[in-house]
């Protein structure tokens, strides 16, 4: 047996219990004993990295600037789960179209948050962006696992190749950057939300890279990755922003903040927080990202750590913040109000 | 775990939602106990012996759970467990199959 380096997400007493079988053979046991040691490393450097992104969120200021603008790096897994597999040199103008696009959609992704948000990459201090593409044989999803970002390939039918949703990306990149600042959990009101900034930040970067208003938006996610299969039954997305319970999504959620309770799943309770924002930025008309979504922005960033907040209390956070960046401008903070009214809040 | 138990195994969330309530996307699979080694048998035996599994990152999103049902030769009811992908062995990962419901 091989060990790789994803061992470490064994847990500990497993392997624990591994290394003291005796009816296993000598050098799996070592590995095993080996690899419990590792994870105690790996374990306790996950804890001091959290503090110390906590410490710096308190303190508002980041201790260096790891670059003025981010790099780019892409990983190639080869089916293989192994993370994060080998590098990909030259991923700007690769043959490997995935390995391209990823590059390319994660550049204009960083040059999105830097531009319309001044942030620089996901920790707002130069952090390389990194990215593993071809994860997993057929594998149907896109992640962030804390410090990357995942895509896989997809099975053909119901999906195809993750990296082909810019929304997509601009989703994952952005968990990096609630991570580095609400530093939402990921259940209940704050699992919800913290998907809900992903859709938001997505569907965003998605209507500022085609220049349009929220009137020619879509409002869906994954609607580029969707399969000839799920295409043919009728699905046109995972999620509609706009109409969070369509019948033509794939995973249609609530519409109402009453709806949502504890023990959901993010992906399912993000359905109210998303309609407000949709709602919100419909409202006052333009494009998204000019105002509603610098409203959704300073609540993000300038909340500090809050990994347990409430949507009621992100609601009250973006109708405080509409009226301080808009003082002349009563419009945006009654968008914003009848957003949140529309799900129950 | 042993050779003669079946593992009735569920794939939840990701990216896509899979198997939330209203989901039209459903990944089941299911693995019978002499199809893996002793070592899968005995990790996935800790799982349901009450073994908590290693913590994700802080931060980690859109990753898949599995839910795990173990039906034990001969017990009255079946054991579940829910378990983020990387506690889970490849071969019961690699079990299930994506359909739409």
């Amino acid at each position: 047996m091989r060990m790789t380096c994803t061992c470490h997400i064994v847990p500990k007493d497993v392997l624990e219990r591994l290394a003291g079988d005796k009816k296993l053979a000598p050098e799996l046991r070592k590995a095993a004993r080996d690899t419990a040691r590792l994870s105690d490393g790996l374990r306790a450097l996950r804890d001091q990295a959290g503090m110390l992104t906590q410490i710096a969120q308190q303190t508002g200021a980041h201790l260096v600037e790891l670059a003025k603008t981010p790099k780019v790096t892409v990983y190639d897994c080869k089916q293989s789960q192994t993370l994060p597999g080998a590098p990909v040199l030259g991923a700007k103008t690769s043959k490997d179209m995935t390995a391209k696009r990823g590059f390319a959609e994660t550049t204009a992704v960083a040059k999105f948050y830097r531009t319309v948000f001044g942030r620089n990459s996901i920790d707002d201090a130069g952090m390389t962006l990194m990215s593993s593409i071809h994860f997993g044989k057929h594998y149907n999803n896109a992640m962030w696992n804390g410090t990357q970002m995942v895509y896989g390939d997809g099975d053909g039918k119901l999906f195809i190749d993750f990296t082909q949703g810019d929304d997509v990306v601009g989703h994952e990149l952005t968990h990096g950057v609630t991570q580095h600042s609400l530093q939402l959990a990921y259940s209940g009101d704050a699992g919800g939300l913290n998907e809900s900034m992903s859709d938001c930040f997505g569907s965003m970067f998605r209507q500022w890279r085609a220049k349009q208003d929220v009137t020619a938006a879509d409002w869906l996610i994954g609607a580029d990755i969707m399969g000839p299969t799920a295409r043919g039954k009728g699905f046109k997305a995972l999620r509609n922003m706009a109409k969070p319970d369509d019948k033509a999504a794939l995973a249609p959620q609530p519409t109402k903040y009453s709806q949502v309770t504890a023990g959901m799943d993010p992906h399912y309770s993000s359905g109210p927080p998303n309609l407000a924002f949709c709602t919100a930025c419909v409202t006052l008309g333009g494009k998204s990202w000019e105002k509603i979504g610098q409203v959704w922005y300073a609540a993000l960033t300038t909340s500090g750590a809050h990994p347990h907040m409430t949507m009621p209390q992100f609601a009250a956070r973006t109708r405080q913040l509409a009226a301080q960046k808009y003082p002349g401008q009563a419009v945006v903070a009654a968008a914003i109000d009848a957003g949140w009214k529309k799900v129950g809040l | 775990m042993q050779a003669e138990d079946r593992l009735d195994v569920e794939r939840l969330g990701g990216l896509a939602g899979m198997g939330l309530p209203g989901s039209r996307i459903r990944s089941v699979g299911c693995v019978q106990g002499h199809e893996l080694s002793a070592a899968e048998r005995s990790r996935l035996g800790a799982l349901f012996g009450g073994a908590r599994p290693a913590a994700e990152h802080p931060g980690a999103a859109d990753g898949f759970r599995y839910r795990l049902t173990l039906h034990r030769a001969g017990a009255a009811k079946p054991e579940v467990v829910e378990v983020p992908e990387a506690a889970v062995p490849a071969k019961v990962r690699d079990c299930v199959s994506d359909e739409l419901t």
